[in-house]
C-alpha cells in the first residue's frame, strides 16, 4: 500500500494543513496504543473508549502546536494519558467512590484461596487505576507500552531521573497492594 | 558486602542500566540474597501486570470512522498564527490606504501650490507647502553658463519641475501596485493549492 510508504512527518504535515485523510491514516496507527493506554490508565473499557475519542479530537485541535522534535506518538500520548486522567475524574464526581472503594472493599482472599486469573487481572487492574495520576502514567507507559525511559520522559515532560523514581515509587506500591495475591500467584507457579 | 542497590533494581528489569552501572548491579545480584528477592518480585509484579488481559476494543478501521464523524472541519490555528493570517488580510487594505494616503496629501498640497501661485493664501500658509515649490537648479546653473536662455530657459525650468515632482510620484505609485499585484498573486497560488488539495481530498 502507498499510504505505509508515506512516512509519519509527512502525513502529520498534511494533517497540519488541514487534510482529514491523512490524519484518518494516523488515527489508525495509534488508534490501539491510545485505546492501551488510556485503558490502562482508567480501567474501565467504556471510559477508555471515550478517552482515546476525546485525545484525538484533542491532538486534531492542537495539531498546529505539535513541532517534530518530539516523536508524534510521544505527543499523542502526553494527550492520551491527560485525556484518560480528566474522564476519571469526571467519572468520579458523578460516580463518587465507584472506583476506588470496590477495590478497597474486595475481601482479601488470603494465600490459600487461589484466585482465578480473571479475577486477580480484575485485582490489577484496580491496584493501577488506585496509583497516583503521576506514577500511573509513567508505569502504563513502560509496563504495558514498553517504552523507553528517555520516551517516557519525553512524553510527560519530566527529567529522566523523576521517571525512574516515579516507577520506582509506582512498583513498590503496586507490590504493596498486590501482596498476597502476588505471593499467591508465585506459589502458585512453584507448585 | 557493599549496600543494597534496590533503587537500581527497576532500571535493570527495564534494561535502562549500560556499562559500569549494568556490571555492578549484575555483580551485586550474584551475592546478595535481599537484591535477588527483591528483583524476583519485580518480576512477578511485571509478569502479573502483563497477565491483565485487554478489552475487545474497535478495530483501527472502526476507531477512525467512527473519529472522523466527530472532528471539526479545521484544527485550529494557534494564536500566532491567527495573528499572522488576520495581518496577511490586512495587508492589500493597508496598501489602499496608504495610496489614498499619500494621493491625498499630492492633490491637497498640489491645490495649496497652484492656489498660491495665484496669490489666494497669504504668505503665512507657505509653511503648508514648505519644500513644494519645485526646484529647478540643474535648469537654472544650465542657464547661468548660457547655454539656455529665453523660452529654451523657462521650458527646461518647467519640465525639470514637473520631473522632480512625477518621478516620486511615479515610483512610490509603481511600488505599492507592484505589492500589491504580489499579494495578489500569492493569494492565487495559495488558493490554487488549496482547491488541489481538496480535489485530491475528495
Ligand atoms: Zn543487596
Amino acid at each position: 500500500m502507498i499510504s505505509t510508504q508515506i512516512n509519519e512527518t509527512a502525513l502529520v504535515n498534511q494533517a497540519q494543513n488541514g487534510d482529514r485523510n491523512a490524519y484518518g491514516e494516523l488515527v489508525r496507527t495509534h488508534s490501539q496504543g491510545v485505546l492501551n493506554v488510556v485503558y490502562r490508565m482508567c480501567g474501565n473499557k467504556h471510559l477508555a473508549e471515550d478517552a482515546a475519542q476525546e485525545a484525538f479530537i484533542q491532538a486534531w485541535l492542537k495539531l498546529s502546536s505539535y513541532q517534530p522534535r518530539a516523536s508524534f506518538r510521544s505527543w499523542l500520548y502526553r494527550i492520551a494519558v491527560n485525556s484518560a486522567i480528566d474522564m476519571l475524574r469526571k467519572e468520579k464526581r458523578i460516580l463518587p467512590d465507584a472506583v476506588e472503594d470496590y477495590f478497597l472493599m474486595d475481601p482479601s482472599p488470603g494465600p490459600e484461596s487461589m484466585l482465578a486469573s480473571t479475577e486477580r487481572a480484575e485485582l490489577v487492574r484496580k491496584a493501577i487505576v488506585t496509583l497516583p495520576d503521576a506514577s500511573r502514567a509513567v508505569l502504563v507507559l513502560r509496563e504495558y507500552e514498553g517504552l523507553s525511559y528517555q520516551e517516557i520522559a519525553e512524553t510527560i515532560d519530566i527529567p529522566i531521573g523523576t521517571v525512574m523514581s516515579r516507577l520506582n515509587y509506582a512498583r513498590k506500591l503496586l507490590k504493596e497492594k498486590l501482596k498476597m495475591h502476588l505471593f499467591s500467584y508465585a506459589e502458585a507457579e512453584h507448585v | 558486602m557493599s549496600d543494597h542497590i534496590l533503587e537500581q533494581l527497576g532500571p535493570y528489569l527495564d534494561g535502562e542500566l549500560h556499562g559500569k552501572s549494568l556490571q555492578k548491579v549484575k555483580l551485586h545480584l550474584t551475592e546478595c540474597i535481599t537484591c535477588q528477592e527483591e528483583y524476583t518480585s519485580l518480576e512477578n509484579l511485571s509478569a502479573t501486570l502483563q497477565e491483565a488481559p485487554l478489552p475487545d476494543f474497535p478495530s483501527p478501521e472502526d476507531f477512525a470512522s467512527d473519529l472522523a464523524l466527530l472532528l471539526p472541519r479545521k484544527p485550529a490555528l494557534p494564536i500566532r498564527e491567527k495573528a499572522l493570517e488576520f495581518g496577511w488580510w490586512l495587508a492589500p487594505i493597508g496598501l489602499i490606504a496608504i495610496w489614498m494616503f499619500i494621493s491625498t496629501t499630492n492633490l491637497v498640497s498640489g491645490a495649496i501650490t497652484f492656489a498660491n501661485s495665484l496669490g489666494v493664501l497669504n504668505d503665512t500658509s507657505t509653511w503648508l507647502v514648505s519644500g513644494s515649490a519645485p526646484e529647478t537648479y540643474w535648469s537654472a546653473a544650465l542657464g547661468q553658463f548660457g547655454f539656455l536662455s529665453g523660452n529654451n530657459l523657462q521650458i527646461a525650468e518647467m519640465a525639470e519641475a514637473i520631473t522632480r515632482i512625477t518621478i516620486p510620484q511615479i515610483v512610490w505609485q509603481v511600488s505599492l501596485a507592484t505589492l500589491y499585484l504580489s499579494w495578489m498573486a500569492i493569494w492565487w497560488a495559495r488558493h490554487e493549492r488549496q482547491g488541489l488539495g481538496q480535489a485530491l481530498e475528495s
